[in-house]
């Protein structure tokens, strides 16, 4: 993160190079304005803008019941509930590594399970890539190599509004320096030609688009499924006749689309699970992944699967390095045991007797449970439906502490840094407050 | 506070002293000359012992993203291998791929204190220290993937001079925190995505019309240069291809002279003859490390049981991918850095190709002469788990006990072997080499791999016991830095290891040209993907590995 110049005391501080930890893409080049406690975001999307924008004002107290309380009283309450607690719910686990970290020994101290608010999307991926694996490319592979991208379902600018501009940039000279000739696409030199199977582009996306070749096949939402079962039957040159339903030019296009993919040099294939229907997002991650199987014969090609939200690829890996299980998974008294159906978080919740719900990227309220304490380790902003027995405002990681993200692609982490001085713990200090008070030091 | 460690057999063959009755002083950490018995002094007997240091793993894939697909493909070996209950559990296990803290808590028990990721991958870097950060009671550091690096590649093609090289290199090992530079596949992996699907190593390569020859000196020779201790780290060309002994020979002849470690060399030893066109190369390959006293190796064991294996070798195990067992597997291409393959194995003593390779591996430790040039290792996980070792120790010095395994394997490939003509057995003091002095030696870390004043505190007693394996298995013994973290093989305290790097200097202006080139070329900013100090083992900073220029 680099400064900007020195400004007069209440002059706003420019930050460049922020780094943003909210949606997965991982973007590291946005521009704010700090002035004393508040934020004003000068170069960022939307959602990342809405989500940086802090108002000087003084941050609200822990409570513990509804009554303004210390950390340490707070901490000592939610330390006294998780005691108690036979079938803890660790729920959200929207924070930075090292507030993970502190809230995996929460659950290794205290038994409980542990699920990401926004793993759905991750866990339809994982029906195929924990079964049987996948070919996957990285953000600067797609950039410099992909030249025919396929993308199933929605625009993913709907959710990703940078997507295209940081995965795909059309070639263009460098600012008079192109003899280097190290402009991203380097090695797709003919153009790229993007497909959308499902939605039609957005005017956005058609702007971010410009100069590659865009082709659309409409589909319906509820059969971009059946399209990518399609295009990968064709690609295997088994008999498309079969798979029914589909509009008949639409079948047209993909099985010509099959043919442009097998002359492809590297074709992607990307998706957004958790945007497509529940049932569909499997069979779409499954279907594109036979795609890349069946294509790596005689060519190259990937998947890129879109996801990513307020590190839950963090929460993954770090699951997988601690316990050696992915999320839904319940933890303590020396084991692990993973049944994603028994502890994902809704049906963990069925059978819960207390919550904790961390949520520091975003003021996402716990999910509705009756069955025992809350404990919420939230953005201050958060809207409770029904006030929690202690709630302990948080700091976000890259706004008011440093830390540690992953992009969505599993491979960058990227070092978050605090643009203001905090005033809330992070999750990680939180949570180090309640192991304390669990017999078990940070 | 001292404390002496009495009557035991000492093995500490870089100070010369084998086989001797002698006491070992520690105090604050470090081993200090032996001096007279003083009043408040604990004293730890290691009668029945020998006493050696602290055991190095210089090539065992323990952290980062590829291990971590290897921990997600692994389920079943997870759910088999729990860590066991107890005041020292880290809920996970796993044993082709286990959890970062049972990875500490299995390795310590061995004796082992220092451990080297051998493929950190620079745009993956941050992930592998965090891991690296989460194991306890082991060092560690990380060896630097370059060689099918865009921007390296890019440089060479273009004729830029050494000097850029040596910036770039000297940039990137900074920029990652590890401590060495490792080859995989030169130019391979990057050739594999342009969809070339072999490289020897007098082939040109696509694009950038690099041989892997001219990329293996050019960073030889960066090394070399910059001072970093360890050579080039090098996982040839054509892994596991029936015929590569001729490239492994021919790349021991390309190293012009300068220093070079060959890694994982059982799985490039591979001859063509026989009826079934798979045999071993072991001998022409030891003949040619034997003559060759700048060639080093270390073995990468197979054992015959279920593992994964994890590489940056996309193009390999792209190839290899159709025997996944179980039939499972992923593949990424990875930031214009490089790329991994993750396929889960199962080497099997029925068959042919297995119970050959597993000979071949043998063949290597007991045909090369000098232990000074060989290390222990399986290539955790590709050749088999590291919780092997004792069994593979006690492989090495037990002639009958070798010959009775000889005498199980698949029986044709019994008779491609030389194996049972070998009568060597691995001396104690041979152990001591190929598991602590030569590792420590070749990477520069002068303070370990020994039991002289200065160095650490990394001490291990073992039992003297005629089963090696049982022996090796379950210490009596151990200390980290000076505090006792095993007993009678059980883990009894848990500490923060450290992590090792090197930080050779670069002319500023190769940042300049780097931050275009992630502006440009990769889409994020440099000064994010250099992983700063502070970043290492939650603050504590790397330990910086002395350069030798």
């Amino acid at each position: 993160m680099a400064s900007g110049e020195p400004n007069a005391a209440d002059a706003p501080r420019i930050v460049r190079d922020v780094v943003c930890g909210f949606c997965g893409l991982g973007c590291d080049d946005l521009e704010v304005a700090v002035t004393g406690r508040a934020i004003v975001p000068r170069k960022a999307c939307a959602e990342a803008a809405r989500l940086l924008a802090r108002s000087d004002a003084p941050p609200p107290s822990p409570r513990v019941n509804g009554a303004p309380a210390s950390l340490a009283e707070a901490a000592a309450a939610a330390a006294g509930h998780l005691a108690a607690a036979r079938a803890a719910v660790i729920s959200g686990l929207g924070a930075d590594l090292d507030g993970l970290r502190r809230l995996f020994d929460i659950a290794m101290a205290a038994g409980a399970s542990l699920d990401h608010a926004a793993s759905a999307g991750l866990f339809a991926n994982l029906e195929r890539l924990a079964r049987r694996g996948w070919i996957a490319a990285t953000l600067a592979e797609v950039r410099n190599r992909c030249d025919l991208l396929v993308i199933f379902g929605e625009d993913p600018t709907r959710s990703y509004s940078r997507l295209f501009e940081r995965a795909l940039p059309a070639a263009r000279a460098v600012d008079g320096q192109s003899a280097d000739g190290i402009a991203a696409p380097l090695f797709a030199p003919d153009g790229r030609r993007v497909v959308m199977i499902g939605e039609t582009f957005s005017a956005a996306a058609r702007s971010a688009l410009s100069g590659h070749a865009l082709t659309e096949i409409a589909v319906p939402a509820d059969q971009v499924a059946t399209a990518a079962a399609l295009l990968s039957a064709a690609l295997a040159d088994r008999d498309v006749g079969a798979v029914s339903g589909l509009p008949e030019d639409a079948v047209a296009a993909i099985v010509t689309l099959a043919g442009e993919m097998k002359a492809a040099r590297y074709g992607v294939l990307c998706w957004n699970a958790a945007t497509l229907p529940p049932e569909d997002a499997a069979a779409v991650a499954g279907a594109a992944a036979e795609a890349v199987d069946r294509l790596s014969v005689t060519t190259r090609a990937a998947v890129f699967p879109l996801g990513g939200q307020d590190n839950v690829t963090g929460a993954h890996q770090l699951a997988l390095w601690r316990f050696g299980y992915p999320l839904r998974t319940v933890v303590g008294a020396g084991m692990a045991r993973h049944v994603p159906e028994l502890y994902a978080t809704a049906a963990a919740l069925k059978d819960g007797d207390l919550l904790l719900h961390a949520s520091a990227f975003r003021p996402t309220p716990p999910p509705d449970f009756a069955g025992g304490p809350v404990i919420a380790l939230a953005h201050p902003d958060t809207v409770f439906a029904r006030e929690p027995d202690v709630f302990i405002p948080v700091g976000t990681p890259g706004v008011d502490h440093a830390g540690h993200v992953f992009r969505m692609d599993s491979v960058v982490c990227l070092p978050l840094s605090a643009l203001r001085p905090a005033e809330l713990p992070g999750v990680a200090e939180a949570a180090s407050a309640i192991l304390s008070h669990l017999g078990r030091a940070a | 506070m001292r404390v002496r460690i009495t009557g035991g057999r000492v093995f500490d063959p870089k100070n010369g002293i084998i086989d001797q009755v002698r006491d070992v002083l520690l105090e604050d950490g470090r081993i200090i000359a032996d001096a007279p018995p003083a009043a408040g002094e604990e004293v730890v007997s290691a009668a029945g012992c020998i006493v050696l240091a602290g055991g190095i793993d210089l090539h065992s894939h323990i952290a980062g993203g590829k291990v971590n697909l290897g921990r997600l493909l692994m389920n079943e070996d997870r759910a088999l291998f729990p860590e066991p209950f107890g005041d020292f559990c880290g809920c996970g296990g796993g044993r082709a791929a286990p959890t970062t803290h049972a990875t500490g808590c299995r390795y310590s028990q061995m004796g082992y204190t220092a451990v080297f990721e051998p493929a950190v991958v620079g745009a993956n870097a941050r992930h592998a220290h965090l891991e690296m950060a989460d194991i306890p009671n082991i060092d560690t550091g990380g060896f630097l993937v370059l060689g099918n690096d865009d921007f390296l590649l890019n440089l060479i093609a273009k004729g830029e001079g050494q000097q850029a090289i040596n910036d770039y290199v000297a940039w990137m090992l900074k920029a990652s925190q590890c401590c060495a530079i490792k080859i995989v596949n030169p130019g391979g992996i990057n050739a594999f995505k342009f969809n070339a699907r072999a490289l020897d190593l007098d082939e040109v390569g696509p694009f950038y019309g690099l041989t892997p020859r001219r990329i293996l000196n050019t960073l030889q020779r960066a090394v070399s240069e910059l001072g970093v201790p360890h050579p080039i780290h090098l996982h040839g060309c054509n892994l596991g291809v029936p015929g590569n002994v001729r490239t492994t020979l021919a790349t021991i002849g390309a190293s012009e002279g300068f220093p070079l470690h060959l890694t994982h060399i059982q799985f490039h030893s591979y001859g063509t003859e026989g009826d079934r066109h798979f045999s071993s190369g072991a001998a022409e390959i030891a003949e040619a490390v034997n003559a060759n006293p700048h060639i080093s190796v270390d073995v990468g064991q197979i054992m015959f049981g279920q593992t994964v294996t994890a590489s940056a070798d996309l193009m390999s195990q792209y190839r290899n991918h159709g025997i996944a067992d179980p039939k499972k597997w992923i593949g990424m291409d990875i930031e214009m850095d490089a790329a991994c393959g993750v396929v889960p194995f199962n080497y099997r003593d029925t068959s042919f190709v297995n119970a050959l390779q597993w000979a071949i591996g043998l063949e290597l430790f007991l045909l090369i002469e000098d232990p000074w040039r060989v290390y222990l290792t399986t290539d955790h996980p590709n050749g088999g788990p590291f919780t092997s070792y004792p069994h593979l120790i006690r492989l090495l010095m037990d002639k009958p006990f070798r010959d009775d395994h000889l005498g199980r394997i698949h029986k044709a490939a019994r008779a491609h072997t030389r194996l049972a003509g070998i009568a060597r057995e691995y001396t104690l003091e041979e152990i001591a080499v190929v598991t602590r002095a030569a590792p420590a030696r070749t990477l520069g870390l002068k303070d370990r791999g020994h039991l002289g004043p200065g160095a650490r505190a990394d001490v291990v007693l073992y039992e003297e016991q005629a089963d090696r394996e049982a022996m090796f298995a379950a210490p009596r013994m151990v200390l980290k830095d000076g505090k006792v973290v095993v007993v009678n093989g059980e883990v009894v305290a848990l500490t923060e290891g450290r992590t090792y790097a090197v930080h050779p200097p670069s002319d500023p202006l190769m940042d300049k040209r780097l931050q275009r080139w992630f502006d440009e070329a990769v889409g994020m900013k440099s000064s994010h993907y250099q992983i700063a100090d502070g970043e290492i083992r939650g603050g504590q900073g790397p330990e910086i590995v002395e350069l030798d220029p």
